[in-house]
């Protein structure tokens, strides 16, 4: 599905990303956890073109993407959630799901209207309303949903949990779940652990710009459990 | 100051006031869209109304036909600009004061090519309706004037619905207020940003053909027209295209009740001593910050 290749990214001067190599696999769902300042986001940037790498390769079901731009990543069917959700405040939340049902189109289709509706029920109600009159919560969900429509089949998100109460967190891992069990292959950037464990199969943990762990599918438990890992990797 | 000689004055500031509005719209799109604050924009206006002269009386093609030409020259010179200088400008991260300069430059490099090509004179070009006038109330009314202003209203609602109703105008709209944003969503922004360049452009070729049979066009009107067209939009807040219809009134018909009540020779100072008033008190223009306005 993706595969990363000796990745190295930063910004001007400073080099943040060092020979950053992962995969996932179809279907798969894979976080990176790391503390601040890991270089998480700047890797999210890097595989979706907003950042161009200075080297390594990013390929997307065999075909290199790391000279496409980021407005055509939904051609290879990849969608990105960024941090703080990016959405467009002024517009209604039906013409920011527009601007990605419109982009999506001729793509084959995975999600319509419909499905849109059934998995935030609240985004039917309040599809006239500017998004910055919405709650940070259903800010998220409409944030999901655009990039849904894009019609991908690996969903990146960078800190989806961030800013959010528990209960609001609960409904999107929720929604991620189901996303899952639709065959969707998810790329979780988080700091919360927790939340991280509990909706991918596997890790990979990064540490000043390099992937110093692996989690394996079924070890999120041990890691957790070994508080020596926990603070080395995440600082807490 | 009798009553007809204020409503005269009224009908002359209306009729200005719509031209700061399209100047001020135009400056209002491309400002939003990229940030650029664009001295040359009353280049697009002379660059427009002379390529009219020029296709009308030297190369003799039929009147409809120059209008389209001379409308014509303004998105072309925008997407140039856009492409060719404001684009590589951004790949290396300049700055808003950077792009001043550069548009200070090309207002002055505009303004003398049109010196050096086409000389000092003034040209008008034929009023639409000829010369027939309404008298109403004795107040002389040029057909030409009633023109230019319905054109203005409909170019005025035709934006309004562009941005509010088509995907493209809600594509523009999108890229301005979050350009990663706008980018995840499958949205091209720098192509997006060559689209305000050619739709400013338009914006401006369009007040320049409306105002050139009212005013002589030369290489000089240029810098006037963008200064103008500037503080309509500052007055109606800037990143919102039709608060320029706003601010481009209320600075029309200050100026021409300064002209009747005071003095010609005191109208830019008076009129700017009241924007700058304005501005002390409303901060944000007139309509206030927020709200989508135009978009």
């Amino acid at each position: 599905m993706l595969e990363i290749h000796s990745l190295v990214s930063g910004y001007g001067a400073l080099t943040v990303l060092h020979d950053v190599s992962l995969s996932i696999g179809d279907r798969e769902a894979v976080a990176i956890v790391g503390a601040n300042g890991a270089g998480k986001t700047t890797l999210v940037r890097t595989i979706c073109g907003l950042l161009r790498a200075r080297s390594g390769r990013v390929l997307k079901n065999g075909v290199d993407i790391s000279q496409t731009p980021t407005h055509d990543m939904a051609d290879h069917r990849i969608a990105v959630v960024l941090e703080n959700r990016r959405l467009f405040g002024e517009l209604t939340v039906r013409e920011n799901l527009l601007l990605a049902e419109r982009r999506g189109r001729g793509a084959r289709k995975v999600f319509d209207w419909a499905d849109i509706y059934a998995l935030f029920p609240m985004i039917e109600e309040r599809l006239e309303t500017p998004v910055n009159l919405l709650s940070g919560g259903q800010q998220q969900m409409v944030a999901i949903a655009r990039a849904l429509l894009l019609q991908p089949n690996l969903l990146i998100m960078d800190e989806p949990s961030t800013g959010l109460a528990p209960k609001v967190v609960k409904d999107i891992l929720n929604v991620i779940k189901e996303l899952r069990g639709r065959g969707m292959a998810l790329l979780l950037v988080e700091q919360n652990v927790g939340i991280a464990s509990a909706i991918t199969d596997r890790a990979y943990v990064l540490a000043l710009g390099r992937i110093e762990h692996e989690i394996q599918p079924g070890a999120w438990d041990t890691f957790l459990k070994d508080e020596r890992l926990v603070k080395a990797y995440l600082g807490s | 100051m009798t009553l007809s000689l204020i409503l005269q004055a009224l009908q002359a500031g209306i009729t200005n006031g719509f031209i700061y509005a399209l100047v001020g719209m135009g400056l209002a799109v491309i400002f939003r869209g990229s940030r650029v604050i664009n001295v040359m924009h009353g280049e697009f206006s002379v660059v427009g109304a002379m390529t009219t002269v020029l296709v009308l009386t030297a190369a003799k093609y039929p009147y409809w036909f120059a209008i389209i030409a001379g409308l014509l020259t303004g998105p072309a010179i925008g997407a140039l600009i856009e492409l060719t200088l404001v684009r590589p400008m951004i790949r290396q991260q300049a700055t808003e004061d950077q792009f001043v300069l550069l548009t200070i430059g090309l207002e002055r490099a505009i303004a003398a090519s049109v010196l050096f090509f086409i000389g000092r004179d003034g040209h008008l070009l034929p009023a639409f309706g000829g010369d027939h006038v309404f008298i109403v109330f004795d107040v002389v009314i040029r057909e030409h004037s009633l023109w230019l202003i319905a054109i203005a209203i409909i170019v005025v609602i035709a934006l309004r619905e562009f941005f509010r109703r088509t995907t493209l105008g809600l594509a523009l709209t999108a890229a301005s207020i979050d350009a990663d944003g706008a980018a995840t969503t499958g949205i091209n922004v720098a192509r997006m940003r060559t689209l305000t360049f050619v739709l400013g452009g338009l914006l401006g070729a369009i007040a320049g053909i409306l105002i050139t049979p009212l005013i002589a066009v030369d290489y000089t009107t240029g810098l006037p027209i963008t200064l103008k067209g500037i503080a309509a939009a500052v007055l109606g807040g800037f990143t919102n295209p039709l608060g320029a219809v706003v601010g481009g009134l209320t600075l029309g018909i200050i100026e021409s009740l300064v002209i009747v009540g005071v003095s010609s020779g005191y109208k830019d100072v008076l009129t700017f001593s009241i924007l700058i008033a304005i501005m002390i008190f409303m901060p944000h223009g007139i309509l206030g910050r927020g709200g989508r306005g135009g978009g």
